[in-house]
């Protein structure tokens, strides 16, 4: 730490343009993980949202929602399972709503759930569902921004149907879209309005979730017959775009982790270079490898905190000025996470340039001048 | 027992097909308080005998012995501390660490061994001030004059207190009054503290100096007076 302080003290320029390059590696790191967090709670949000350990859906459906239809009536056979605790009615339909005094249309998710149900989210403003306002619903507060209130009156596209905003709920979001939480009857009066739609099943469903911790899914799948079960977390992939997003997200992050690693540790390969008749000076009048070594690591590690502390800042300081609709989410575990990834990853790389320091031969000090 | 003695040491490199001898049957004892010079043409093996002495180089043959002991004997780990302990390099100018003060530099002999304590700056302090630095302590290497550069070097090498001191060429790259300083130092030290020292040089004129002086010559070494 001594030999590594006194160095950067001295030699501020060349330490702090490192840093700046450490810095702006962890803001990018950073930003794209929040830009990747806030996009996959866009597309999933309620989903992530439900308290639930499965999902069941129309066998063939490959987890997803838009291709499932089962009937209701399954809700009692699922029931009577002993490992089932407690199961509930899930539907869901895009569609476009408006209302008087409010040109432009907005695009929302519009989710059937069971008034009462384990998976009916808090509601922060207003009441809740109600099962005797059959055209009540919740909606996403984002909804709020648009100039939507309690007790407005909402016609939904194509069709007559006129919904009525009980309540406001927060971060629930569907497919990219706000969500309104209505009660199963009402969505299915929207999604299936044309004859033959529901492919002839009586009081169809997209999905059954359930509260199960200890189920084996394809033994269940088997005794229920017709469906299959997915987790939760197979649920949300399931969403559409969901892993498309997130992959390519995480496929960038992967890059820049490398890429940074890369840089790093050629930075430092270079500097180490540069002082090898340093090396050698200490090694002729005593030092061991291992306090050279030393040196070296304790810097890499105080230059990588300091630059990715900086890039959190920094990482804080942008999304203060990011426009609010901006799919922009922070998550401190993940800030934490990657800082210790960035910080490992360069401390690793300053490995590199020890082994050249092992290398160094002490009669190099003994270089002439004439 | 003498502080230092080198015994029949030889020292032989492959180049190609020849082999060169840059040693030859090399002995020489400096006892404490003695500094003898080495003097001699380039690349008559001169820095050679002094990097074997120093641990820096393994001889083909022969032995140097430090207060008694071989140091052939020694594993890479044991060579790091006997360098640290027993011998004080006084390097050329250009060998001081560029970013620490001239205090730093001193101190950071006792940090490879440890932690620094308040006698060791007190004795830096010290031995800063006989070489006549002590306004200079916070100073870095490239504030300094040439003379005073190698006057911490000088310093450098007395701190750890070692049985041996070597100097590679003190005086390259200073001009004649400050070579004879330097050379007065290192001399002076040396007698002060009971050092065994011996000194690389190309000047003849800092001969007078010295207690005694070898030639080297295509790697034999003989006493001159």
């Amino acid at each position: 730490m001594f030999l590594a302080l006194k160095e950067i003290k001295h030699a501020k320029l060349r330490y702090s343009m490192i840093t700046m390059i450490i810095v702006l590696i962890a803001w990018l790191t950073f930003i794209l993980s929040g830009l990747g967090n806030g996009l996959s709670t866009l597309s999933a949000a309620s989903i992530k949202n439900l308290d639930a350990h499965y999902l069941v859906y129309e066998e063939g459906s490959g987890s997803k929602f838009s291709k499932s239809l089962i009937s209701a009536s399954l809700k009692e056979k699922i029931d009577a399972q002993s490992e089932v605790e407690d199961s509930a009615l899930f539907g869901s339909a895009m569609a476009a709503v408006s209302k008087k005094g409010i040109d432009e249309k907005t695009d929302i998710a519009l989710l059937g759930i069971e008034p009462g149900s384990f998976i009916e989210p808090k509601v922060i403003e207003g009441k809740k569902l109600d099962k005797n306002i059959q055209n009540g619903v919740l909606a996403n507060k984002t909804l709020q921004d648009k100039g939507y209130a309690i007790g407005d009156e909402i016609k939904v596209d194509s069709s007559t149907i006129v919904l009525k905003i009980v309540g406001f709920v927060e971060n629930e979001t569907y497919n990219h879209l706000p969500v309104l939480f209505s009660t199963v009857e009402q969505w299915r009066a929207y999604q299936f309005a044309a004859p033959g739609a529901n492919n002839g099943i009586e009081d169809v469903v997209n999905a059954i979730a359930i509260q199960a911790p200890n189920l084996d899914a394809e033994n269940f799948s088997e005794k229920i017959g017709g469906i299959e079960t997915a987790t939760k977390s197979q649920a949300i992939n399931g969403m559409p775009g969901y892993m498309e997003e997130n992959g390519t997200i995480v496929m960038m992050l992967v890059f820049l982790v490398a890429i940074s690693a890369f840089v790093i540790a050629v930075f430092f390969y270079v500097l180490t270079i540069q002082k090898t008749q340093q090396f050698g000076v200490m090694k002729a009048i005593g030092a061991k490898n291992s306090f050279i070594t030393k040196a070296i690591v304790s810097q890499v590690f105080v230059i990588s905190l300091v630059g990715i502390l900086v890039g959190v800042v920094l990482t804080y300081l942008t999304a203060l000025v990011f426009p609010e609709d901006m799919p922009f989410n922070l998550d401190p575990t993940l800030v934490v996470l990657y800082g210790f990834a960035l910080l490992l990853i360069s401390v690793l790389s300053s490995f590199v340039c020890v082994r050249q320091v092992s290398k160094v031969d002490p009669l190099t000090a003994l270089g002439r001048v004439e | 027992m003498k502080r230092l003695e080198v015994r029949n040491m030889t020292k032989t490199y492959d180049e190609g097909s020849s082999t060169i001898t840059a040693l030859n049957n090399v002995s020489m004892e400096v006892d404490a308080g003695e500094i003898v010079a080495i003097i001699g043409p380039s690349g008559s093996g001169k820095s050679t005998l002094l990097s074997a002495v120093g641990a820096l180089l393994q001889p083909s043959s022969g032995s140097v012995i430090v207060n008694g002991k071989k140091i052939e004997t020694l594993k890479e780990k044991e060579l790091a501390k006997f360098r640290l302990n027993e011998i004080g390099f006084i390097l050329q100018t250009s060998n001081l660490i560029p970013y620490l003060n001239v205090l730093d530099q001193l101190l950071l002999v006792k940090k490879m061994a440890g932690k620094v304590s308040s006698a060791d700056q007190q004795f830096a302090k010290q031995l800063l001030a006989d070489l006549g630095l002590e306004k200079k302590l916070k100073k870095f290497p490239n504030e300094l004059s040439g003379g005073e550069r190698q006057r911490v070097a000088i310093a450098r090498a007395f701190m750890n207190d070692s049985s041996v001191i070597l100097a590679d060429e003190p005086t390259a790259s200073l001009d004649s009054k400050r070579a004879f300083e330097v050379v007065q130092l290192i001399s002076n030290e040396v007698k002060k503290r009971k050092k065994a020292a011996i000194m690389v040089t190309h000047d003849e004129r800092m001969l007078t100096y010295c207690d005694r002086v070898y030639r080297m010559e295509d790697g034999v070494l003989t006493l001159q007076s």
